[in-house]
């Protein structure tokens, strides 16, 4: 494997994305829309744990619309040009690195357009952002392999249905974590939460690598 | 060694025996006298098996869906999608015990504050997607290796569902969990211990029966329509 095989693809996915700000720009749309549907919903006016679900559910769904078409670019005649030019395990690490990038950031805009309409308090920063990165990176990790498989069946409906029962666990610990990051609680505790996750990202980020080259053929 | 394994007689008379076993003995053996759980405690010799075979089962799976990806094999593909059925099904009735159970002693069918519950009902999510997956090719060899594929998410999930979560967290009603004591503590004379164990043998034993009559159907099946 040649690491900087895999910083040219990422650069590639980056530049493929810019090229099309369209769909960028689409995204952030759904994104702001999404807050302010829930920001005039409750009047402005939202508890912490309601406002850290809501959170959670807009990143889940704009994480399976943006992750959902990662493959898409790929299911023409540029397949067979990749999988010959590239080893598939190159190919699936740099959509994984590329797309925990794209939605950490995409949390952020997230984070920042709740925190307009909201104002909430965050009591742990740190704590807070690793959350988001940990469970933007869980995400990318399962979307992006599922997405792999739809691509192939050009049944989008599918991701959902296989993402959302197996994002659970996942979704479960960071929404325990979130809460933790502002309430009064015990320091291990929240290192313990955040160790489970990071594990549990680790483990999908391996089997993402080994599983990948038996979906990436004919 | 599997198949040499289900072909053997003794062990599916042996479930039957144990079964039998304990559907007699364990409404008759001398139980401890608690408040609140009384006679419902016999429902330990058929609420708890029922995970215990799930576990086993989608183990099993996990085992023949590494077994397809490796050597591509139709018939591993055949056993690791009736073992999860088999399963799906003990989970159910897991999950139908339970509830039976928890409305005699928590008051209700479905408990919120408990994560054991929640999780079950996830991980029976997780494998109802692994069946919609399947049934949504056409392709029979794409369909093997995507659900192979899943099928090993799916196994990583269910054991944190089941098994990490639960221990994370406090709000747990079950015995053993959250602060409860567990059932060793009460069967200080080992009376439940006598037919728990068996009864956890019989339903795995059963369980796998009937998930090896269902993949020689499949499997006869497929020879009479030359479907490999």
């Amino acid at each position: 494997m040649q690491f900087s095989r895999v910083a040219y693809l990422i650069r590639k996915e980056a530049m493929q994305e810019w090229r099309q700000r369209s769909t960028l720009a689409g995204m952030l749309v759904y994104v702001v829309g999404a807050s302010f549907i829930v920001y005039y919903a409750f009047r402005g006016q939202i508890t912490f744990p309601v406002w850290a679900s809501i959170f959670w559910i807009i990143i889940l769904f704009s994480a399976i619309h943006t992750l959902g078409r990662s493959f898409m670019k790929e299911a023409n005649e540029q397949y067979y040009y990749l999988r010959s030019m590239i080893p598939p395990i190159e190919l699936i690490m740099a959509k994984l690195i590329y797309n925990a990038l794209l939605l950490f950031l995409l949390e952020l805009v997230i984070f920042l357009e709740m925190q307009l309409f909201f104002g909430i308090q965050v009591d742990d920063t740190p704590v807070f952002l690793l959350t988001l990165f940990l469970g933007g990176m869980g995400m990318s990790n399962l979307f992006t392999l599922f997405s792999s498989i739809t691509a192939k069946t050009g049944n989008l409906v599918l991701l959902s249905v296989m993402g959302f029962p197996i994002i659970l666990p996942l979704l479960l610990l960071i929404l325990r974590l979130t809460g933790l990051s502002d309430v009064e609680m015990m320091e291990d505790d929240r290192w313990v939460n955040a160790g489970a996750v990071a594990v549990l990202d680790l483990i999908t980020f391996a089997l993402a690598l080994v599983l990948f080259p038996y979906l990436w053929k004919e | 060694m599997f198949e040499k394994f289900a072909r053997q007689f003794w062990w599916k008379a042996l479930s039957v025996v144990l079964l039998f076993y304990t559907v007699i003995y364990g409404f008759l053996v001398k139980i401890p006298e608690l408040n609140i759980l009384e006679e419902s405690i016999r429902n330990l010799f058929f609420h708890v098996p029922m995970w215990f075979s799930m576990m086993t089962l989608m183990a099993i799976n996990l085992y023949f869906s590494i077994a397809y990806l490796s050597n591509g094999k139709p018939r591993n593909d055949v056993i690791a999608s009736k073992t999860a059925t088999v399963g799906f099904l003990m989970g159910v009735l897991g999950v139908i015990t339970g509830a039976v159970w928890a409305r005699v002693t928590w008051g209700a069918w479905w408990v919120f504050a408990e994560v054991k519950l929640n999780g079950a009902a996830a991980a029976l999510l997780v494998y109802a997607a692994y069946f919609i997956l399947r049934n949504s090719f056409t392709d029979e060899e794409m369909k093997a290796r995507f659900s192979a594929v899943y099928a090993i998410f799916a196994f990583v999930m269910f054991m944190v569902l089941i098994n990490v979560i639960p221990r994370m967290t406090d709000s747990s009603l079950h015995p053993g969990n959250g602060g409860n004591p567990g059932f060793n503590s009460y069967d200080l004379d080992s009376h439940l211990r006598m037919v728990f164990y068996p009864a956890v043998l019989g339903w795995i034993g059963l369980a796998l029966w009937i998930s090896t009559i269902m993949i020689r159907l499949e499997l006869i099946f497929r020879k009479k329509h030359q479907l490999d």
